[in-house]
């Protein structure tokens, strides 16, 4: 490889994806500072440090995985997803030991989180199904058989973790992932009202009061069942009372008063919605927007149908974390406990964006590249 | 590949369709944005800066311990605590000094309660000062106004009706320590928080979880200072909904212990270092359980002033200590009845053979000394237990293996933890010739068959294996795992819990050789020459085995001194276990007292009180009835000897009298 060819790399590098990931993470760095700076417990104060790391790690780990050629992205997939599967069901075993819910592996001094690894492994592993069986023609309920069976299993492992929220996770990237491959919508439109319609009859007639909130603990014991009305009211006063031009950067009174919890993680919105206010937050969201749209005109700018159905995928893996994260600090949903991409505090988080967007722009530079 | 780029834009309408979606959503989350920040900012700016939403926690009462006849032995009782809110907290300097008047404390120690708590977060209130009086309860109450940020916590705290009796049974509660928090939270998976009080030992600390019930809670609305603007019920508040959640009792627990009893117990190791335990001997049941010296529980839940604290810290004779159950003794001659049993089991010999017994017994180079000078002379096997004649035990140990011993002693639960529900209990120690070459590497001495035979040497036990193992012999071979609940029922009395008595093994001892032992064990008591007539009280119809513990090994010399008059640390312990009615066993009760010097002087009468206690409650008739047939008996007896003597006296004119002989062992 000789210099001229290595300036071409790099002329042709598509640095759409890390450039805005960038952008919004920088301000989530700044609003971490000021989320965690302000309250008066000094035990979070060099957190930002730590997430700045975490990103440097993540970015270079993104950029090796854009220099991997999409062929392998698809050739691995299957591999990947059964390695996955492996993890998945290790941290279940290891987990019954140490008692407790258990969503990490320790290797050596990291914590490592397979549920974040396993939503790239699924949508590897169902755009690789999804291309191989008649990528022409649309999909019924036979064609979802398998690929329904592929994305339940890690659902399963994940929700028994216990994890609901990544697990639910999991089915939504499923579905999206299912619609773009053309999911015939008489189709949806079935699975929709058998949905609706055990669902509320389970809810309504099968568990009765007191198993529904034991259901609910059970499942997913992060979320603050006895407080979930408290938090959700917390996070609204802090969101509303930043108007339209905000408090200003470092005057949150909600997070330094610590009335909001985790405001340094899933909260992080409500925040940054106080100190910057409405147009604040629709600088943030106009970024998010941005991003998800260069995934979408990528995924159909493609040639190869595999890398379409990947980057769609990731596509959105962004979207839900983004929107139900917003949507559960302004009480438009229930607290589930998803990080906000790129903002929330999180090595494993970070890192699982940056590999996404690795191989996104590794499939973008595919088109003129290699 | 040819035909792939078709096909991709033939998904480009669904890919368009998830866009617009997407969009929707967006726009979405911006309009709500708009609704909360723009439309109703206002009112949230006003509600972020002037009122604040409290949640505060309601305690869940623990729940209460009963004795097994419904009388309370723990209980709760509301307390007042000053306590100030960071928070809220305006003009500090002026503040602290106000209340320092009112609380009679320097200003500097709020100071410093103050900063101890400043990495917490400023809304939870810092305790400053705990038991509030009445008189401080209502300067606080009414000066309100001009102290804000402090308020007054009420607080329930633990009571213990008998103090320091059975406090190491009930154990005490106290604030869980910060680096007990994350250990407590991942093992029970419950949300403990700074400032809960969880058991620290006994019942208390063992059944902490079924104790502890649900902490609930309340939101109130407070303005800028503090102070309760008013209760917020289950409303919706800006869309969302509030639920205050009621605080759930603990469960209560009923135990098998008799307080009578245990008070009975009490008084009669007063002034002594030891304990007594009674068990039911057809169920297990632990009646009484009490350790000397003790502490007072509730001085823990109250918050330990420190000259409490080292006034335990510094009694040589650990109060905190469990003496029944976390400290195992050399049980002495009480435990030749095992000796007994292991020979008249094996056929070693017989109830009616006799053997010699002289002062001592000569082993290769060394001479093993009975207790009494003169020695005993001809010996079956219920005198050798009524005398506890030592002679005869190093005669039965040279026909038989300590192994075969062992066995036996097992078979009757010595050896291992009895699985009572209290930490640290001790498994005492039974050698075998396998365990000694493994523990000291070399191989077992003939000598040290004779010590263990009489129970010294490497033999240990607690008193609560002592006493489970004679109630196995009074009830037939039967031992139980000893129970201290009975059951846990909730507050509004159903039954969550009970336990059952539960048979860990059967000693496959055969009825002749009980029999045997029970009669030889009565006359321990009720024979004129056994070694426990004296102090044996009337009413109870004991039956029971007296022991001394060597402290430590002595010479001839100190072996025959008097133990009154040795230093403290070197005197014997006394022990005495036994069951009663003789005839038709109820409870078996072991007692041991550290240095008491003999058995029969110093643990007799602990025992003795405690089945006087028992006979008196539950079997009044019978008592009446005993007591009054034993002091028959005890008269005339006296008349006989009396006339004896006087015989005696007159025979030899020049009056030499023979005093009194106590017998002791």
């Amino acid at each position: 490889m000789n210099f001229t060819r290595l300036l071409e790399i790099f002329k042709r590098y598509d640095i759409t994806f890390f450039g805005i990931s960038t952008a919004i993470f920088l301000m989530g760095l700044a609003n971490l500072y000021s989320a965690t700076n302000a309250s008066s417990s000094s035990h979070m104060a060099g957190l930002y440090k730590v997430q700045l790391a975490w990103y440097g790690i993540s970015l270079v780990v993104g950029v090796i995985v854009s220099f991997i050629r999409p062929k392998n992205f698809f050739r691995y997939s299957y591999l990947f997803y059964a390695f996955n599967i492996f993890l998945l069901i290790m941290v279940l075993i290891l987990g019954h030991k140490g008692m407790g819910a258990q969503r990490w592996i320790l290797l050596g001094p990291i914590r490592f989180q397979p549920s974040e690894l396993s939503k790239i492994a699924l949508i590897l592993v169902l755009a690789r199904w999804f291309t191989k069986s008649n990528p022409d023609r649309e999909m019924g309920f036979k064609e979802l058989l398998v690929p329904g069976l592929l994305a339940f299993i890690p659902t399963i492992l994940i929700v028994l973790e216990p994890d609901l929220g990544t697990g639910l996770l999991h089915l939504l990237v499923f579905f999206i992932m299912c619609f773009y491959r053309k999911l015939r919508w008489k189709t949806i439109g079935v699975i929709a009202i058998l949905g609706i319609i055990s669902g509320g009859f389970m809810y309504q007639f099968g568990l009765k009061e007191y198993q529904r909130k034991r259901v609910v603990t059970f499942l997913n014991p992060g979320s603050d069942a006895r407080g979930s009305g408290y938090n959700a009211i917390q996070s609204k006063i802090a969101i509303g009372s930043g108007q339209f031009w905000g408090k200003g950067f470092r005057k949150s009174s909600q997070a330094s008063l610590n009335y909001l919890p985790e405001n340094h993680t899933d909260f992080v919105f409500s925040i940054f919605n106080e100190e910057h206010g409405f147009f604040g937050s629709l600088l943030i969201i106009s970024l998010y927007v941005i991003l998800l749209y260069r995934f979408i005109h990528l995924a159909t700018s493609m040639t190869r149908i595999f890398d379409s159905i990947v980057v769609m995928g990731i596509m959105s893996l962004f979207f839900w974390h983004t929107f139900i994260n917003m949507g559960m600090v302004m009480g438009l949903m229930p607290i589930v406990g998803l990080p906000l991409p790129l903002m929330s505090y999180g090595g494993s988080s970070l890192l699982t964006f940056s590999i996404c967007n690795g191989m996104a722009t590794s499939i973008s530079n595919s088109r003129n590249l290699f | 590949m040819f035909g792939e780029d078709d096909i991709v834009k033939s998904h480009k309408l669904r890919a368009d369709l998830i866009g617009h979606i997407m969009v929707i959503c967006f726009l979405g989350i911006v309009a709500r944005l708009w609704f909360l920040q723009v439309f109703h900012g206002e009112r949230f700016l006003e509600y972020s800066t002037k009122n604040r939403l409290r949640k505060e926690i309601q305690k869940a009462p623990r729940g209460m311990i009963y004795s097994r006849n419904n009388q309370v032995m723990v209980y709760n009782t509301p307390r007042f605590d000053a306590v100030i809110t960071p928070q809220f907290l305006k003009n500090k300097k002026e503040t602290i000094k106000k209340l320092s008047v009112i609380l009679e404390m320097t200003e500097k120690q709020i100071a410093k309660r103050l900063k101890k708590y400043l990495g917490q977060p400023k809304y939870v209130p810092v305790i400053i000062k705990k038991n509030l009086s009445n008189r401080e309860l209502a300067i606080i109450e009414t000066e309100n106004n001009k102290l804000p940020g402090v308020t007054v916590n009420t607080f329930i705290s633990r009571e213990y009706s008998d103090k320091e009796i059975g406090s190491h049974l009930v154990g005490y509660i106290s604030e869980i320590s910060q680096s007990q928090l994350p250990k407590y939270k991942k093992r029970d998976r419950f949300n403990y928080k700074l400032g809960d009080f969880i058991g620290q030992s006994g019942i208390e600390q063992k059944y902490d979880l079924k104790l502890r019930g649900e902490d609930g809670h309340v939101f109130v609305e407070v303005d800028a200072r503090g102070r309760m603007k008013r209760y917020i019920g289950n409303e919706s508040l800006f869309g969302g909904t509030i639920n205050n959640k009621q605080s759930k009792p603990g469960n209560n627990i009923k135990l098998t212990i008799d307080r009578d009893m245990q008070i009975a117990a009490y008084k009669a190791l007063e002034g002594k270092v030891g304990s007594a335990v009674a068990v039911d001997v057809h169920t297990g049941e632990i009646l009484t359980m009490v350790s000397r010296p003790s502490f007072d529980p509730s001085q823990f839940s109250r918050g330990l002033s420190s000259e409490y604290w080292n006034s335990l810290v510094q009694n040589e004779n650990n109060p905190m200590w469990d003496r029944t159950v976390q400290e195992h003794y050399a049980p002495g001659s009480t435990f030749k009845t095992i000796t007994a049993i292991a020979a008249l089991e094996e056929g070693v010999i017989t109830s009616d053979k006799e053997l010699s017994c002289g002062p001592s017994f000569r082993l290769g180079k060394r001479n093993y000394h009975d207790w009494k000078r003169g020695g005993h002379g001809m010996t079956d096997v219920y005198k050798s237990l009524r005398r506890s004649v030592d002679v005869y035990y190093y005669k039965l140990a040279t026909l038989m293996d300590i192994d075969t011993i062992s066995e036996y002693a097992k078979r009757l639960g010595f050896g291992k933890k009895t699985g009572i529900e209290l930490s640290r209990e001790r498994p005492g120690l039974i050698p075998t010739k396998e365990w000694k070459k493994k523990r000291f590497g070399i191989p077992w001495q003939k000598g040290e068959t004779l010590s263990c035979a009489i129970g010294q040497s490497f033999v240990l036990a607690t008193p609560l294996q002592l006493a489970l193992a004679y109630a196995a012999i009074a009830n037939g071979g039967k031992v139980y795992k000893p129970i201290l609940l009975k059951e846990i029922f909730t507050n509004e009395g159903e039954v969550i819990q009970k336990a059952d008595t539960e048979l860990i093994s059967n000693a496959n001892i055969s009825d002749k050789t009980l029999k045997t032992i029970r009669k030889a064990l009565s006359q321990v008591a009720y024979d004129p020459k056994g070694t426990a007539w004296w102090y044996k009280g009337f009413g109870t119809r004991m039956a029971g085995k007296t022991g001394t513990a060597q402290v430590r090994s002595m010479n001839k010399k100190e072996l025959f001194s008097k133990c009154e008059e040795m230093p403290m640390k070197s005197r014997h312990h006394g022990v005495f276990v036994g069951f009663a009615p003789s005839h038709d066993p109820k409870i078996a009760v072991a007692s041991v007292v550290e240095h008491g010097c003999h058995g029969s002087s110093a643990a007799v009468p602990v025992v003795r009180d405690v089945m006087i206690a028992y006979m008196k409650k539950y079997y009044p008739q019978d008592f009446k009835r005993y007591e009054k047939e034993d002091r028959a008996f005890y008269k005339k007896w006296i008349a006989a000897r009396y006339k004896k003597k006087e015989e005696v006296k007159t025979n030899a004119e020049a009056g030499q009298t023979s005093t009194e002989n106590k017998e002791t062992e």
